[in-house]
């Protein structure tokens, strides 16, 4: 008895501890939506940034040329790497404007459209260990890098074939890229094979940085550079005086980067503000933590010890929206983003563009959004070019409407009633080929909140899905022969500011067997799906390949506009390969300690180079 | 007692001595047990709590149709149980124990996360109990080299990293339709493989156990004498080490189920469990986990249910302990 008079008291205070827990909590209140503003006060020079987050993101090793996300994208930009040319580090338009950072001025093409001439500052030094000018063969090497095939460069394509002999796979020697080419240390000169409008924002991308050969040579494979990478802007690993560079065996990782813990950036005592027009760096030094609590990193928000949360819990949002005090601590921007579901093309009962189009007009968008956490999240998203990307010239298109987004079932079924999935023509998919669907998405929060609301949209027109919630859900929806039918998963943010990074998700010559981002496999031929060992279900696969060069070919400017607006028609009506549904913003939440917020949108995060704190705390 | 105390020819000593007596009868062993734990009051609760979770996962259905009026997936309702920013409303006159962050009726998913693990529990215990039962008196019965082989084959699993290797399982079969084949075995994430996982890692400790009582049993004299009259090995550990056996084996699969029932919701918890539509409640306590300082009811609930359910099992199984074997001590 005595044993389990014990069990009885250890059960009654488990019980009494889960009551004390439960206690409080409550309902909440209908909120206003955030405030976009910079933190005002007086931004001072001096003290520490703390971000933390869950994860560092990194999908190279923090290498710059195998990176491809936006966490590390902010910090390359702001604190670590200068490209030729750059951006101001601004919110909005402004923030997508390209601006000269290591040239002396940004170039306009010669007369043909395909030769980009630059000129190096003088003065622009790497930091520590190597405290040397950046010269012409740094940039080259950079590009030489791309063309490496064991560095896995995560956007190549946007350089290879476009400059003309860079092929990925050739690993070229010093001067063995032909369209590159050095006149003294500090003239360069890129020779396109056709122009290109968007070279330039090309140049602005981290992979695009100087790098000195005579430390990332050492480095053969893909993620390895990343722990000994050489600063050419205003910060610098901590540690990096330390790293003896003097040859490949006495290089030893930077002691402020730790890949399960932190990064520690302090100023580059080599850099001189004279030539950065748009660089502030007001702090001191830069900490990114590996904080996988998400609770605990958004309660030390108020503690000061964590001064930035990206993307903070809804309760954190909630918080900050509903109470006056914190609203100058929230901050809120369009993110050039879209979130939506995708839809395999090839695999049914996707491949009835009727099913489709039913799919997009019985989706809960407005459920979509209330799971992502409400209206500071974004806008719904009716197509699937950003807004913001498109100078709102499709603010208005929504090819598929409903009342208050929450999903029109009768159109939805008017819709489905004329697919061959629907043999009695009732509106409710009533083949096989509905049942049973298997779905992809990931096993956190927006997905698994997301979830319920698209079995229970789908369910209306009689498509059931069996879904499946996995750590991972970008591998198998990358993987052609995985033929995932539809997920829930995906996002894509531009690369830079222009629709040609939205447009290669659909190019059908852009189809990768493995690493694949054309999710629903638009123009897929049976030449890539025996590539990819699959069977081509469906012969009548759409592409936009041809749309796509066309606009590809138009100028910068107004035109090139117009021309991705009416691809987004095309791909919306013709194709159906997506259910857009959120153009997401970004959210950050700051401590009190923060006395200047400033937000990239190039990379989408906080513009680091620009943000300020009190020195005093 | 009383029938030695007669034996003996001693007169018996009681209250009114000289008047007439009753005539004690002996109770059988099934008899006894029962008057043994019907005395025990705290097992009698816990089986009491069984059956009334018993019964409230078989009517899940009935319930939610009657009563609650909506299923488990039901998010009709969503927008007026989730506020503007996705989080949920408390407990309310619609909603008896709240709403999840999908808006869904907290109460009738917790009842169904009822079924889910009572079923997993029930039927990985038994599929456990059964193969290690057979295992456990082959290898101890027989000793040497079977014996030998079958506790290797315990050793290993036993060292097996479950977690890792769940979750490694949901990873590589659980990302297409089909799963994946091992054998003539499809694997893929569902009911079916999480009462696998259970079963096939919990069968060696029972395994143990029987294998462990039959080592001493195969030396009894009756085991002896029945081996003497030409029994088959087969008759001997069936009908002759087996019912001895019962009692250890019944105490411990009612000590295994509450186990089993936490297994089946860490491994819901870490996503390789049961499939995101059926309703568990360790899925529910890993979706409360993260808004918990707001919405307290979301893990209060499930929670509490399954330290209900783990208690009472427990307290079952212990009085199933003291009542067939009153020689444990207490």
């Amino acid at each position: 008895m005595r044993s389990k008079r014990n069990v009885w008291i250890i059960a009654l205070m488990l019980v009494l501890s889960l009551v004390a827990a439960a206690c409080g909590g409550g309902d909440g209140d209908d909120g206003d939506t955030g405030q976009n503003g910079e933190a005002e006060g007086d931004a001072e020079r001096g003290g520490t940034l703390t971000w933390e987050s869950e994860e560092f993101s990194f999908t190279g090793g923090f290498d710059p040329v195998g990176e491809y996300l936006g966490e590390a994208w902010g910090v390359y930009t702001n604190l670590l790497l200068r490209n030729l040319v750059s951006y101001k580090h601004a919110p909005d338009a402004e923030g997508n404007e390209l601006i000269a950072d290591l040239a002396t001025e940004v170039p306009e093409p010669s007369g043909d459209g395909t030769e980009y001439t630059f000129t190096i500052k003088d003065g622009v030094m790497f930091g520590p260990p190597l405290s040397r000018e950046i010269v012409c063969e740094d940039v080259e090497y950079a590009f030489r890098r791309i063309a490496t095939e064991t560095l896995v460069a995560q956007y190549g394509n946007y350089y290879e074939g476009v400059i003309e002999g860079l092929e990925i796979g050739k690993d070229p020697g010093k001067g063995g890229i032909s369209g590159i080419t050095c006149s003294g240390d500090k003239e360069i000169t890129f020779t396109l094979s056709e122009p290109t409008g968007d070279f330039l924002y090309r140049l602005a991308m981290p992979a695009a940085a100087p790098v000195p050969e005579e430390v990332a040579g050492c480095f053969k494979r893909a993620g390895e550079y990343g722990r000994y990478l050489v600063s050419s802007s205003g910060y610098m690993f901590e540690g990096s005086d330390q790293m003896d560079a003097s040859s490949c065996d006495s290089l030893e990782p930077i002691s402020g980067f730790d890949p399960d813990r932190e990064q520690i950036l302090v100023r580059n005592p080599d850099y001189d503000q004279a030539t950065d027009d748009y660089r502030e760096n007001w702090i001191d030094e830069f900490h990114h933590v590996i904080n996988t609590n998400t609770n605990d990193l958004e309660q030390r928000l108020d503690t000061g010890d964590n001064d930035i949360v990206y993307t903070p819990t809804p309760q954190t949002l909630r918080k900050f929206v509903q109470d006056p005090e914190l609203e100058d601590r929230l901050h809120v921007y369009s993110g050039d983003r879209t979130w939506y579901v995708t839809m395999n093309l090839n695999e049914a009962p996707f491949d009835d563009i009727n099913v489709r189009k039913a799919v997009n007009l019985v989706m809960d968008k407005d459920g979509l959004l209330r799971a992502w956490g409400g209206a500071n999240q974004g806008e719904i998203a009716t197509h699937i070019i950003p807004n913001s990307m498109l100078n709102d010239t499709l603010s208005d298109y929504d090819p598929y409407p409903s009342e208050n987004f929450a999903g029109d079932e009768e159109a939805a079924k008017a819709a489905m009633a004329e697919s061959k999935y629907d043999t009695d023509g009732d509106g409710i998919c009533d083949a096989p080929e509905c049942k049973g669907i298997l779905q992809i998405g990931a096993n956190v929060p927006p997905n698994t909140d997301m979830l319920p609301i698209v079995e229970a949209s789908l369910e209306k027109i009689g498509i059931t899905l069996e879904s499946r919630e996995v750590t991972d859900a970008y591998t198998p929806i990358t993987t052609v022969a995985r033929r995932v039918p539809i997920s829930i998963r995906p996002g894509w943010g531009k690369d830079y500011p222009d629709v040609y990074t939205f447009a290669v998700l659909f190019q059908g010559n852009g189809i990768a067997c493995e690493g694949n981002y054309n999710y629903s496999l638009v123009g897929l031929t049976q030449e890539k799906a025996d590539e990819c060992g699959i069977p081509l279900n469906n012969p009548d696969i759409p592409s936009v390949d041809d749309k796509i060069d066309e606009c590809y070919a138009v100028s910068q400017g107004p035109d090139r506009i117009t021309c991705w607006g009416e691809l987004d028609q095309q791909l919306m009506e013709e194709v159906v390969p997506w259910v857009p549904y959120l153009f997401a913003n970004v959210v950050y939440t700051v401590s009190g300690d923060v006395t200047k917020f400033e937000f990239d949108q190039f990379s989408g995060t906080g513009a680091w180079s620009k943000i300020a704190v009190d020195p005093s705390t | 007692m009383s029938q030695a105390v007669e034996d003996l020819g001693l007169p018996i000593q009681g209250p009114g001595a000289g008047q007439d007596t009753e005539e004690i009868a002996g109770k059988s062993p099934r008899q006894l047990f029962w008057a043994r734990f019907k005395q025990d009051k705290v097992a009698l609760v816990g089986v009491g709590v069984i059956v009334i979770l018993a019964v409230l996962a078989v009517g899940a259905p009935w319930i939610s149709s009657n009563i609650a009026h909506r299923g488990p997936n039901d998010i009709s309702l969503a927008r007026e149980m989730t506020d503007d920013f996705g989080l949920p409303v408390g407990p309310n006159g619609t909603y008896l124990f709240g709403a999840d962050k999908a808006g869904r009726d907290l109460f009738v998913r917790v009842i169904y996360g009822a079924r889910t693990s009572l079923l997993v529990a029930i039927f990985a215990t038994g599929i456990s109990v059964s193969i290690g039962v057979v295992l456990g008196i082959i290898a101890g019965y027989f000793g040497g080299k079977i014996d030998t082989f079958i506790s290797r084959i315990i050793d290993m699993i036993l060292s097996l990293p479950l977690l890792l290797f769940a979750i490694g399982l949901g990873a590589a079969c659980g990302t297409t339709k089909t799963g994946c084949n091992f054998f003539f075995l499809e694997i893929k994430p569902g009911l079916g493989l999480v009462v696998f996982i259970i079963a096939a890692f919990s069968w060696p400790y029972i395994a143990r156990i029987v294998r462990g009582n039959t080592l001493s049993i195969r030396e009894k004299e009756y085991v002896e004498a029945a081996r003497s009259l030409g029994a088959s090995n087969r008759r001997i550990m069936f009908r002759e080490v087996l019912p001895n056996l019962v009692a250890p084996i019944i105490i411990y699969s009612t000590l295994i189920i509450p186990a089993n029932v936490i297994f089946e919701a860490a491994l819901s918890f870490l996503g390789v469990g049961v499939p995101p539509r059926t309703p568990s409640w360790g899925r529910m306590l890993a979706d409360a986990s993260r808004i918990l300082d707001v919405a307290p009811w979301m893990m209060l609930f499930p929670a509490g249910f399954l330290v209900l359910t783990t208690l009472a099992f427990n307290l079952v199984g212990d009085g199933l302990r003291d009542a067939l074997d009153p020689r444990s001590g207490r």
